[in-house]
């Protein structure tokens, strides 16, 4: 008897540690003196969230798992892109970030926070890359992989919008613009090693993975201009852009295409690793990486988390153009398969773009609203921290989306499923830094500078929907 | 109330010689005025811009921009880190002003938002309604304007409810329009809640750079802008009122050190005077210790009234041009926050006198007690010297023998009269710099507001010796954006007409290569061979390698000089003047009517600071003053020597009176031991003012530029001259009081 009272009393302190050192309960970053200087803060402990349900005491843990989501793994130094829109503001805030040379070893330092959870499984929910390149994947998948990574594209060495010879103030120039980092850039293309992720990881699709700027489906003509050698410096005055404009149709591209890149140009070493990808080809490549994500032309799949906890993937994004999520009536069948499958055990519903936020998803959310067992809908895309309840007649559930690896605050998140003492659940959340090593620091004070990142945008969300129990 | 029993015995010890103790009094009160002034200028100046800035709360950043709504900039602007506040105004230029039959056609009208104001108000109240006004005090002031008034504002005439200070600018009418506030509301149906102005303040200003660097990455559309810092703004205020301001800081420093070295002289001469007494002390028994410390006492007891006394009138004298002056640059002056240094100063003196009283006093306490009753310090005079023979000799002869005191009063009359000489040196240079563009680097004598093409026009005009289009812009470092700059280009080699000295490195010889003023250079810390990255008013950045530092004195050595090829590749629409450079001999004037004959009208140049009357006027008073006491400090060093030396050789004196010596010949006497002094400590003085305090004060006052601070040869003249009649009046006043003396008392004293 005694013995079962010391085991019992280990599971449940257990409930309560994060086991990581880079856990937000133990300490996280603030500014304190709000004068945009990050230093190490205390931690937040948990908000107890009790819209579904009543408040109970946690005897057991079922599952714990990790999700990181919007690495946006980028070659900053493609052709491809389009920093030039960067400054209109609004829908193009994204084309630029003034720490997008870091975003490999941002991911590299998250994996490591990761694995000092040592989850059962990590989810990366969409936009592991940002612009549908052959070379981004490559770089992506060797950090979760394991093992040496390339950050560089096309020459040795940084060539860019934000080198030190750039003449565009507009751009951060680390090497001379404050915060003045010397030689950042030089030291982000340079090779590194990855620790991998030691959990299994779980791909979930998202429109960066699969569109050109995640907007623009592939074509030959963008293909040209990806593997090509030069590259647009100044938009072409006679262009017309609208900060509101979030579309970029696949013809009006094609129109702007049509005659050459569509204004001053300049050389920038050519590679032909920077081809786009199909979709079939990344699917494929992100299959046999992961050793997961089923098949077919959709990445949706289930697996289980332990014997308590069924996660299903959802595949939200259009094949055509934008970034608004789609579910076609056949993934809604598939769902309601997965769901009757999952029996018993709970169920947590993975996708890119958040279900509640596009209407194709209508469908789909009236099978989990009536499906008692659903627990939670995790998803990232918004670069937003944000946990929802969902009152529903099944009992509700919670709406979850996590902030990215590419803006501010630059966290992933971790969940451990636990039965509580009156028989339900509760999932408890809480959100991880990554470690800052490998110049990962400066990519996280660089980003809560941004005036167009996640600090001014708020994507760090409250703290109720940060660090919280989220009882069911 | 009674004093203990020490200080009641040292105030008697005092009066024992009334006339003596006033005369010291008199001494310490003259260099402790000397402080006094030098503390009140020193301090009032050098703390001026913060203090003022503190009160009125003046933006860490002061964002101008073409006019954009309101909601627009503040959108961008609150995404900025670090970011602590914001308030936003529209000015308007060329506004016509008017109020008690005062008017003009440059008025500033500023319209000002919610949120902080960014100006302090000093008589009066902030506006509360649409139908009132604030006047900037410098306006208030020369158009005798106070709070209730009305104030015609174009068609609108509004009551004036308040005057307000802000140290983002110097005062009407050193500033070239007088500035008025008028809430936004006042104007809102013309203007809307369109913008052009944007204050600033943040959390942490020493991260101002990376906020700012964010800020330009928001700018994006917002044309026209520029960032004013608080050290930009101290910059623009200081170049407004030229060198001046520095120049009177760094001359008060060294005032202050000549002070002391006086303070200590005249201490270490009372002791002298009373060896006598403290060989009478030593042999009725009296310690070393005690008689030390009964020498502190007393030199302390007739230090605090008299340091203070002399502090109080030196700081009273200063004060109200130094007022003037603050106001003039719109500061405000320190107040009650003057006292402490003052108290501090008069501390210092009490110190001084005291301390420089207990070292000679301890080195006569532990000589031989024979030697010190019998004065052991006169050296004798060698026959062969070189004095001439006659009363004058005489006179020199009995100076010289006293080696150690001759040293210390040649010493401090030195430095008092190279502080007069570098005063007047100031003057000129302040003058020079006033008509004289010479005195700057400038070799050009007009300007032409005219387009390139007209240089061949204007060069064939006779009297014209060169012509070049001459191109200036301010901007800033790109990558430190609190670095302000002036840009100057020339077409081609600029010395012609514009020839800072190269301190460093070489001249520039193309169009990617740029020279550098010392100012600006040791802000960025470029060096030749550096890149230096200037962001453009455009916003567009264009860079130059550096080829050589010069000292140059315009824009307090932040300009850079280059050729216009990039400047006009970034921004087109950049527009310049013409320079033109006059023959040898030619007349300015002349040339000036055939450039006007021809469709040219020329402008004159002027030197690096201000042309305001009265703001030049109210520095001359501040000099004027310092002069004054100065002068006091020299007569009372040369009355002070003589009456020691006239005490000691009263026997001396005696006996030529007693063999027929009439007042002439004892006038003659002193006037020689006056003489010797004067005549050793004025080429001393030319010798310090060159050597040491004006290149000290052009250093102190702007160590990017060398300022021709040397006094002139006539100046020296008047100097020399000054301090000659200075020993005769000494002389005379000394003489005085010996012709009262009955003869046989001087005979007695031995």
């Amino acid at each position: 008897m005694l013995a079962l009272l010391l085991v019992a009393a280990a599971a449940v302190a257990g409930c309560g540690s994060s086991g990581a050192s880079d856990s937000t309960l133990h300490s996280t970053w603030i500014d304190p003196h709000h004068s945009g200087q990050l230093e190490r803060g205390p931690g937040e402990p948990f908000v107890e969230r009790t819209e579904l349900a009543r408040r109970s005491r946690p005897v057991r843990q079922l599952a714990l798992f990790a999700q990181f989501t919007d690495a946006h793994v980028r070659d900053e130094e493609s052709p491809a892109r389009v920093p030039f829109l960067d400054r209109y503001g609004g829908a193009f805030s994204s084309t630029f970030r003034p720490q997008e040379a870091l975003s490999p070893q941002v991911l590299t330092a998250t994996v490591r926070a990761i694995d000092a959870l040592r989850p059962q499984a990590v989810v990366e929910t969409g936009d592991l890359i940002d612009n549908d390149q052959f070379n981004e994947l490559t770089q992506a998948l060797a950090i979760l992989h394991g093992g040496e990574v390339d950050p560089n594209s096309g020459a040795p060495g940084y060539s860019g919008v934000q080198s030190r010879s750039s003449p565009d103030p507009l751009y951060y120039r680390p090497d001379v613009d404050a915060p003045r980092h010397l030689g950042l850039l030089a030291a982000a293309e340079r090779h590194f090693r990855s620790p991998g992720l030691k959990a299994p990881w779980y791909p979930v699709v998202g429109n960066h993975d699969l569109l050109v700027q995640g907007e623009v489906a592939p074509t030959a003509a963008l293909n040209a201009v990806a593997t090509g050698s030069r590259r647009v410096v100044q938009l072409d005055p006679s262009v017309r852009v609208s900060a509101a404009d979030e579309r970029f149709a696949a013809a009006e591209v094609a129109h702007l295409l049509a005659n050459g890149l569509p204004g001053r140009t300049a050389y920038t070493p050519p590679d032909p690793r920077r081809r786009l990808l199909q979709p079939p080809e990344l699917l494929a490549r992100l299959r046999a990486a992961s050793a997961a994500g089923g098949s077919g032309p959709l990445l949706r799949y289930s697996f289980d988390i332990g014997p308590d906890l069924r996660a299903i993937v959802l595949d939200t994004v259009r094949r055509d153009q934008g970034s608004g999520g789609i579910i076609s009536p056949v993934q809604v069948a598939w769902l309601r398969s997965q769901l009757a499958s999952a029996g018993r055990r709970w169920v947590v519903v993975f996708s890119h773009q958040a279900l509640t936020t596009f209407p194709e998803a209508q469908p789909a959310l009236a099978l989990l609203d009536h499906d008692p067992h659903v627990i939670a809908t995790i998803a990232g895309n918004s670069h937003r921290n944000r946990i929802e309840a969902r009152r529903t007649p099944a009992g509700g559930y919670w709406v979850i989306t996590t902030s990215s690896l590419a803006d501010y605050p630059q966290q992933a998140r971790a969940f451990r499923l636990v039965q509580t003492a009156d028989g339900r659940v509760a999932l408890e959340t809480w959100m991880i830094d990554h470690d800052g090593g490998d110049m990962a620091g400066v990519a996280r004070e660089l980003s809560y500078l941004d005036v167009q990142g996640g600090r001014p945008n708020g994507f760090a969300g409250a703290r109720s929907d940060r660090n919280a129990i989220l009882f069911r | 109330m009674t004093l203990p029993g020490g200080l009641t015995a040292s105030v008697r010890r005092l009066r024992v010689h009334p006339g003596r103790t006033l005369i010291a009094a008199l001494g310490i009160a003259a260099a402790a005025a000397m402080l006094g002034a030098a503390v009140t200028v020193a301090y009032g100046l050098h703390t001026g811009f913060d203090r003022s800035a503190r009160r009125a709360d003046l933006p860490d950043v002061i964002a101008r921009f073409d006019d954009q709504p309101q909601q627009r900039v503040d959108a961008r602007l609150r995404t900025l880190p670090n970011l602590r506040a914001r308030s936003y105004r529209r000015e308007f230029t060329g506004v016509p002003l008017d109020a008690n039959g005062h008017a003009s056609q440059n008025g500033v009208l500023q319209a000002v938002g919610g949120g902080r104001r960014g100006y302090a108000i000093v008589a009066g109240r902030d506006l509360r309604r649409p139908d009132e006004a604030v006047g900037e005090r410098g306006v208030a002031r020369e158009w005798n304007i106070s709070v209730g008034q009305r104030i015609g504002i174009g068609n609108a005439r509004l009551r004036v409810v308040g005057v307000a200070v802000s140290p983002d600018n110097v005062a009407f009418p050193l500033a070239k329009g007088p500035r008025v506030y008028v809430s936004q509301s006042a104007l809102s149906p013309r203007i809307g809640t369109r913008v052009n102005i944007a204050l600033i303040w943040l959390n942490d200003p020493s991260l101002l750079d990376q906020t700012l660097t964010q800020a330009r990455a928001a700018s994006f559309g917002v044309g026209g802008l520029r960032f004013l810092t608080r050290a930009g703004v101290r910059t623009t205020i200081d170049q407004a009122a030229g060198i001046v301001i520095a120049l009177l800081v760094a001359f008060s420093v060294v005032a202050l050190c000549s002070a002391g070295v006086m303070l200590m002289a005249s201490a270490q001469a009372e002791v002298e005077r009373r060896l006598q007494g403290i060989g009478v002390m030593r042999a009725i028994g009296f310690s070393p210790r005690a008689v030390v410390g009964q020498h502190v006492l007393d030199a302390g007891v007739l230090a605090l009234p008299a340091g203070a006394a002399g502090i109080a009138a030196g700081a009273l004298v200063a004060s109200r041009p130094s007022a003037n002056l603050l106001e003039s640059i719109n500061e405000l002056p320190p107040g009650a926050a003057l006292l402490g240094p003052l108290a501090l100063a008069l501390l210092l003196v009490v110190l001084l006198v005291a301390g420089s009283a207990a070292l000679p006093a301890w080195r006569a306490a532990r000589r031989p007690v024979v030697s010190v009753l019998r004065r052991g310090e006169l050296a004798p005079v060698s026959r062969a010297s070189r004095f001439p023979a006659g009363f004058l000799g005489m006179g020199m002869r009995l100076t010289a023998a006293r080696r150690g005191r001759a040293f210390a009063t040649v010493a401090v009359l030195t430095i008092s009269a190279a502080v007069v000489l570098a005063m007047l040196g100031m003057a000129t240079l302040l003058n020079g710099l006033r008509n004289d563009p010479g005195l700057v680097g400038k070799r050009y004598q007009l300007t032409v507001n005219a387009p390139a093409s007209e240089v061949a026009a204007i060069r064939r005009v006779p009297g014209v010796q060169a012509a070049a289009p001459r191109y200036v812009l301010f901007a800033a470092d790109s990558f430190l954006l609190g670095e302000s700059l002036k840009v100057v280009a020339y077409p081609g080699d600029h010395t012609p007409f514009e020839d800072p000295p190269l301190a460093s490195g070489r001249r520039l010889r193309s169009n990617g290569e740029a020279e550098v003023g010392t100012g600006i250079a040791d802000a960025l810390g470029v060096r030749p061979g550096s890149e230096l990255a200037i962001e453009l008013p455009s916003g567009r950045e264009v860079r130059f390698r550096v080829t050589g530092l010069v000292r140059a004195f315009d824009n307090d050595g932040r300009v850079v000089y280059t050729r216009p090829a990039r400047l006009l590749a970034a921004d087109p629409s950049l527009t310049g003047e013409i320079a033109v450079k006059l023959a040898p001999g030619a007349d300015q004037r002349a040339v000036a009517r055939r450039l006007f004959a021809g469709g040219h009208p020329a402008q004159r140049i002027t030197g690096g600071t201000t042309r305001n009357a009265s703001f030049l006027s109210v520095l001359a008073a501040l000099l004027r003053a310092v002069a004054l006491v100065d002068g006091l400090v020299c007569l009372y060093i040369l009355v002070q020597a003589l009456a020691l030396t006239a005490r000691e050789r009263r026997s001396t004196i005696a006996v030529l009176r007693a063999s027929g010596a009439g007042r002439r010949e004892v006038l003659l006497v002193l006037a020689g031991a006056a003489l010797v002094v004067v005549l050793a400590a004025a080429p001393a003085a030319v010798l310090l003012e060159l050597a040491v305090l004006g290149p000290a004060v052009s250093h102190l006052a702007a160590s990017y530029v060398s300022l021709p601070l040397h006094a002139r040869a006539g100046q020296v003249a008047i100097v020399v001259g000054a301090l000659l009649v200075l020993a005769v009046a000494a002389a005379a006043l000394a003489g005085r009081r010996l012709q009262r003396e009955p003869v046989v008392a001087g005979l007695r004293s031995d």
